[in-house]
């Protein structure tokens, strides 16, 4: 029997397609939230999570100032290394708008957490993160990831691992001059 | 010819593209084939475990520096049949690393052994015999870290029948014959 090239060649693009979007979807399902590529440019999604002191903050209630959200771990080495810089950022640029949220994605007791952050000087509120939450920006499966969030709450960055101090300067700068809240001031 | 080929790159190409598409991948520490140790009923018998750490990342050692570190640790699950022992982990290394070059920590890199003594029941029916376990341990490279996993553990334990007792001799007449 003669086999048509063409027509293997039409089978092989299918079956190609079929596999992208078959393993898009179980990425998509095992994370049970959008594919990270989906959610910048997104408004972020919404959670509401007790922080140390014990109180529940929700993110959507800091509409209008620009976030960075950080996603974390006390066993996480490198964490360590963003959290002083992290405390000079808040003091810096939280008078025009801005804000840190530590996010603790550990199974450390609420006490470790705390003491961890008491060691650091963490000036800024640290929630105590679920997976939920974690799905729904994708699944943290990185320690750090942070996310940025301009003044209207839309995603404009993400970031894998330890960064150099710079990078999160630049992302600062740039989610604190977007959104229309700084277009309405302007 | 041209067109099985150009098939064969569109099919790659589309694998690599859903591959990049999955983000940081999550390193893995692998288990090698565990041998066959043949224990003796009612003797202990020591059942070496091989792992192997992804190039380019560490897991922390059984004994971090730190209280804030989760340490590698192996469970092997009870069995009726064979009593778990002691399980004897490794040094790690002192390693300092990008994120912290003042810090030494504790951990393994590449190839580690761990050790699990195991004991037959003396009731316990000859044959080969499964144990399973897990090992949880956490990963990080020089510039991120990774939720701690647990790998799941099994392997085989031949069990021997022991060697009949020596026979004893019978009793003997404490008195002395002249």
């Amino acid at each position: 029997m003669k086999r048509n090239p063409l027509i293997l060649f039409f089978t092989a693009a299918i079956v190609a397609a079929m596999l992208f979007a078959g393993i898009r979807m179980a990425r998509n399902n095992r994370a049970n939230g959008p594919a990270r590529g989906q959610l910048i440019g997104n408004l972020a999604p919404d959670f509401e999570l007790p922080a140390l002191d014990g109180k529940n903050l929700k993110l959507s209630d800091l509409r209008g100032k620009a976030v960075l959200l950080n996603f974390w771990a006390t066993y996480c080495g490198p964490c360590k290394i963003e959290m002083p810089w992290f405390v000079e950022l808040q003091k810096e640029y939280g008078p025009q708008g801005f804000q840190i949220i530590g996010v603790a994605m550990d199974d450390a007791s609420l006490e470790d957490i705390a003491k961890f952050a008491k060691e650091m000087g963490v000036n800024y509120p640290i929630l105590l993160g679920k997976e939920s939450v974690g799905q729904s920006y994708g699944g943290v499966s990185v320690l750090p990831t942070t996310f940025f969030l301009d003044r209207d709450g839309k995603l404009i960055a993400r970031e894998f691992g330890l960064q150099s101090r710079s990078v999160f300067v630049d992302h600062i700068k740039k989610a604190l001059s977007q959104g229309q809240a700084v277009q309405a001031q302007k | 010819m041209k067109i099985l080929l150009a098939s064969a790159l569109f099919l790659i190409s589309a694998w690599a593209g859903a591959q990049d598409d999955l983000g940081p991948q999550v390193p893995a520490v692998k288990m090698a084939p565990a041998p066959v140790v043949t224990a003796v009923q009612g003797k202990p018998a020591t059942v070496p475990l091989s792992f192997r750490v992804a190039s380019g990342y560490h897991i922390n050692s059984n004994r971090p520096k730190s209280e804030f570190l989760i340490p590698t640790v192996l469970k092997v699950e009870a069995t009726t049949d064979i009593v778990i022992g002691k399980t004897t982990y490794p040094e790690g290394q002192d390693m300092s690393f990008a994120f912290a070059p003042e810090e030494k920590l504790n951990v393994y890199t590449g190839d580690f052994r761990v050790d699990v003594l195991v004991r037959p029941l003396r009731s316990v029916q000859a044959g080969k015999y499964i144990v399973r376990g897990t090992l949880k341990y956490q990963a990080c490279d020089n510039a991120a870290c990774y939720p701690p996993k647990q790998l799941p553990v099994s392997f085989d334990v031949k069990i021997a029948k022991a060697p009949p007792a020596p026979h004893k001799n019978p009793a003997q007449s404490p008195h002395a014959h002249p």
